[in-house]
């Protein structure tokens, strides 16, 4: 009875965790990628609310907390909710099969900072990230309006056909570490003394394009397209319920993906790695800090890497997109999927 | 002048009885009967080269019988020659829809502003008024102020009643505005419905550059047909034009164009200038300083297009640094006429005044740093797949389009046809400076881009001259003209009193958006009769609804920003 006491209590702990560095994070993301837009394009960004515009984004949050809130005539109100609620659960689900670090030990009970380490994580994953189809669609579909329609379509499209591309460009790191399991497979390539991008660079750049797809950037962003569909889906929402889409799109799913691409290819929590023959931590003064020091360097690093090209690349077409997304990375990833379950089984064990 | 010569018609007039042949050192005219004016103008275009159509519209007499007078330009490409076809009317036009597809849209105005009919014209609509407006402004009877025949009382006179005293107290019969039912007459109109669904895309939307309005019959993303409709920001400029004297029509030009409004100032000095036959009396300095200003205006232009297109086709921060540049030149605009926007810089007969101490200075700055800018940004984009895709064999238009179409400017010569009138009509210091036009292959949105680019650095390479001439030139030289006979040709900075002599004219100024052309029409005295403006960014846009047929709507964007219409000018 005590230990399952002390088993919820450090769920409820975990969750709260999760929840706050998510959504907070999500927050100061608005913030951070407005800093490094800015500076990419030659000027100072936002200024001056706090140092170096350090609250900006409760401002933001502020005001559209305190905006009116329209509803368009002739709109399905329910499905209008619902899909706000359906874009904004599954992307903070995902973060509850992401390993942050290693187990420790904290006043003698062991704890894994993983909310739950379930044996199909990647799977399940994909299952949520499938369900932001939903919230889009329902989201074009309730507003009324054909602009919000025509920018659902698109994102459906897309989701659609990249959910397939990434679903089997992991499959390579899964047959290498053999589990499903999100905290098994950055164990593997901790004993195994290889990140798993050096055998799978193939798998990671196809990841990549299809985590800035799922999460609507640039060269992606066709569903909000602001020259062409004034902002797609969100078009008829006001408010913190604008607000909120962006942050999903933009912020927790970016961060999502990048979490699980770290996991996958970048070993997790692990430090600098030579192939087969271990790591080198730089940071080991930092002692039990450094795996999660790590970890969020990594995630960090993609995350910028996603704004980067957002800030300087022009926008594919819709048919284009979809066309890579059927004739060449999905080629590209069964044949990587097959060399890898050929040639894996005979190296490896 | 590229006027067409007497002996080019000489065989025509066996073959068309009612041909006069009438040559002026301002224009020449083929004056032909109504009957015969469609095998006239087929036998220009087919068989005298004159393929390029420049303009089309009536001149109205309400005292005369016939009352109205209907005259083409058009334009020989390879002889560079230009002839007007004039002919008499009392209503009704046959239509040259068949010859020019621009033809279409300038009849629609004529039918707009003077009430013609146009015999087999195949939708023949209202272009700038709405549908159930009853008058046809530019007639020379609808008086200035309009007919205020609509109760509209304003917003103080419904709360508080008539208590309203002084000027607070308007008049509450108005001209007539379009109600919401009279929009949605004007769009059923337009459009018969054949797909799944009608988007409109406009009047006010971030990708159409103004107040555009589209109608898109889409069927699933792909355009099965599209129109426009105009008007959004009609002003009835030529109504005021009409109303004004030369130098004060100046400042309407400045609204027109807005993003290039030098250009346009200098089109319509020009113009007024070669109609005076003042064209040598203005000083060398004043000419350079023209061409110099409008050049700087020019790459300005050509920024803010770049700029837009570039965030069209969603790379973000190109925009960001080409406003950072014209920014600068805005500056240095500033600094030397005192606007940013609206500039009315030259005036009939020079500019308004000397270049200030350290202006060429300034500009010598900033034409030794904007290559290397130009050049940044075209890494960014030229050469990128993403760029590429979007843009390659993407709103592709031929040669024959271009004739057929009435493109000019930088969409002529992104298809290949060096048209460009500072080469082929030079005016103020163009003769004398060097500079290369740049054409295209391929015709399509890519092309045009790479015009545009190499059009700004050879917009540099004239001011580098310009810029040299003028700082050899010595601060005394005079900027404006002297008359040579005060009592007959008054010329002075505020142009006022300046009669103009009996005559007619078109010129047209090389604008960033393509061919800017004024026809003036003047009966002597201090204000013109009728003032016909060739926008080039109208016809332009013609091309439009036949470049979208079966594209997506994210081809919408990179076409129309292509195309780079202003609606102040198309709408004036």
């Amino acid at each position: 009875m005590e230990g399952l006491l002390v088993q919820l209590i450090i769920i409820g702990i975990k969750i709260l965790f999760i929840l706050a560095i998510v959504l907070g994070l999500g927050a100061y993301l608005t913030l951070v990628e407005r800093k490094v837009a800015a500076h990419i394009q030659r000027r100072p960004g936002p200024m001056v609310v706090g140092w170096h515009g350090l609250l900006q984004p409760l401002a933001d949050g502020l005001k559209l907390i305190t905006k009116e809130d329209i509803f368009p005539r002739y709109g399905n109100r329910f499905l209008y909710n619902l899909a706000l609620v359906l874009a904004l659960v599954p992307a903070v689900l995902v973060f509850a099969v992401v390993p942050f670090g290693p187990e420790f030990e904290i006043f003698g009970i062991k704890i894994k900072p993983i909310l739950t380490d379930v044996n199909v994580g990647l799977l399940l994953v994909f299952a949520l990230g499938s369900m932001a189809v939903y919230a889009i669609a329902l989201a074009g579909w309730a507003s009324n309006s054909k602009y919000a329609l025509i920018g659902s379509m698109r994102k459906a499209g897309i989701i659609v056909s990249y959910e397939v591309v990434i679903t089997f460009a992991v499959m390579g790191p899964i047959i290498l570490a053999g589990t499903l399991s999100t905290y098994e497979i950055v164990q593997r390539q901790i004993d195994q003394k290889l990140w798993y991008i050096w055998l799978q660079p193939i798998a990671f750049v196809i990841y990549m394009f299809a985590l800035l797809a799922e999460a609507g950037r640039v060269p992606f962003d066709i569903q909000e397209a602001e020259a062409e569909l004034v902002t797609g889906f969100t078009v008829e929402y006001g408010g913190i319920k604008f607000g909120l889409f962006p942050l999903v799109e933009w912020y927790v799913e970016v961060l999502s993906l990048s979490a699980i691409g770290v996991v996958l290819f970048l070993g997790g929590w692990s430090p600098i790695n030579i192939p087969f023959v271990g790591f080198v931590d730089p940071l080991f003064f930092l002692g039990p800090l450094s795996p999660f020091v790590w970890f969020a360097l990594k995630v960090g690093l993609l995350f910028l890497f996603v704004l980067w090209l957002h800030w300087t690349l022009p926008r594919y077409r819709i048919d284009q997109i979809t066309e890579t997304a059927w004739k060449v990375m999905l080629p590209l990833t069964f044949v990587n999927l097959v060399l890898t379950a050929i040639i894996a089984p005979i190296v490896w064990r | 002048m590229p006027w067409a010569k007497e002996e080019d018609f000489l065989d025509l007039k066996g073959r068309f009885k009612s041909l006069e042949i009438e040559v002026k050192p301002t224009i020449t005219n083929l004056h032909v009967s109504k009957n015969e004016l469609i095998e006239l103008l087929k036998t220009l275009k087919e068989e005298k080269g004159y393929k390029l159509f420049i303009d089309h519209s009536v001149v109205d007499f309400p005292e005369k019988s016939p009352r109205f007078q209907a005259f083409y330009i058009l334009y020989n490409v390879d002889e560079r020659k230009r002839v007007v076809v004039k002919t008499w009317t009392d209503g009704t036009l046959p239509s040259i829809e068949k010859l020019w597809f621009a033809g279409k849209w300038a009849e629609r105005e004529c039918y707009d502003m003077f009430g013609i009919i146009y015999e087999g014209h195949e939708n023949l609509v209202r272009a700038f008024m709405w549908e159930t407006y009853q008058y046809h402004p530019l007639r020379k009877d609808f008086p200035l102020e309009g007919y205020a025949n609509e109760y509209l009382p304003s917003l103080n006179e419904v709360l508080r009643g008539d208590n309203l005293q002084g000027l607070m107290n308007y008049d509450r019969m108005h001209t007539p505005v379009p109600t919401l039912e009279d929009l949605e007459i004007t769009e059923r109109k337009r459009l018969k419905k054949k797909a799944q669904l009608v988007l409109n895309w406009g009047p006010l939307h971030p990708g159409t550059h103004g107040t555009m309005w589209f109608l898109f019959d889409l069927e699933g993303e792909r355009v099965v047909q599209c129109d426009v409709i105009l008007g959004q920001l009609h002003r009835g400029v030529e109504k005021l034009a009409e109303n004004e004297m030369y130098n004060q029509f100046l400042v309407y030009t400045d609204r027109m164009d807005y993003i290039s409004a030098l250009c346009s100032n200098q089109a319509w000095v020009v113009a007024v200038e070669r109609l005076l036959g003042i064209e040598d009396l203005v000083p060398e300095k004043a000419k350079y300083i023209r061409t110099m200003m409008s050049e700087l205006q020019r790459i300005n232009s050509h920024l803010l297009w770049l700029g837009t297109y570039a965030l069209d086709i969603g790379a973000l921060t190109i925009f960001l640094y080409a406003f950072k540049e014209r920014e600068k030149l805005m500056d240095i605009i500033e600094g030397i006429t005192g606007a940013r926007l609206t500039i009315s810089y030259p005036r009939i007969g020079g500019v308004r005044m000397d270049l200030p101490e350290g202006a060429l200075e300034v500009i010598k700055a900033f034409i030794k740093r904007f290559p290397k800018e130009l050049k940044d940004w075209e890494t960014i984009l030229s050469r990128n797949r993403i760029w590429l895709r979007r843009n390659v064999g993407v709103g592709v238009i031929s040669k024959e389009d271009v004739y057929f179409y009435g493109l000019t400017g930088a969409v002529a010569r992104g298809s290949g046809i060096p048209y460009d009138i500072r080469k082929f009509e030079p005016y103020d210091a163009y003769p004398w400076v060097e500079f290369d036009i740049p054409v295209g292959e391929n015709g399509d949105v890519y092309d045009r881009y790479l015009v545009r680019l190499e059009e700004m650095r050879q917009s540099i390479r004239i001011i580098e001259q310009c810029v040299r001439k003028l700082e050899s030139m010595p601060k005394s030289a005079p900027f404006f003209a002297e008359s040579p006979d005060p009592k007959k040709l008054k010329l002075s900075l505020d142009g006022i009193g300046l009669k103009v002599p009996e005559g007619e004219i078109y010129s047209s100024g090389e604008n960033p958006r393509g061919e800017l052309g004024f026809y003036i029409y003047s009966t002597g005295g201090v204000k013109p009769y009728r003032v016909k403006i060739r926008p080039g960014s109208m016809y332009n846009l013609c091309v439009y609804p036949k470049l979208m047929k079966d594209r997506v709507i994210a081809d919408a964007v990179a076409v129309l920003a292509s195309l780079d219409p202003v609606v102040g000018e198309i709408d004036r």
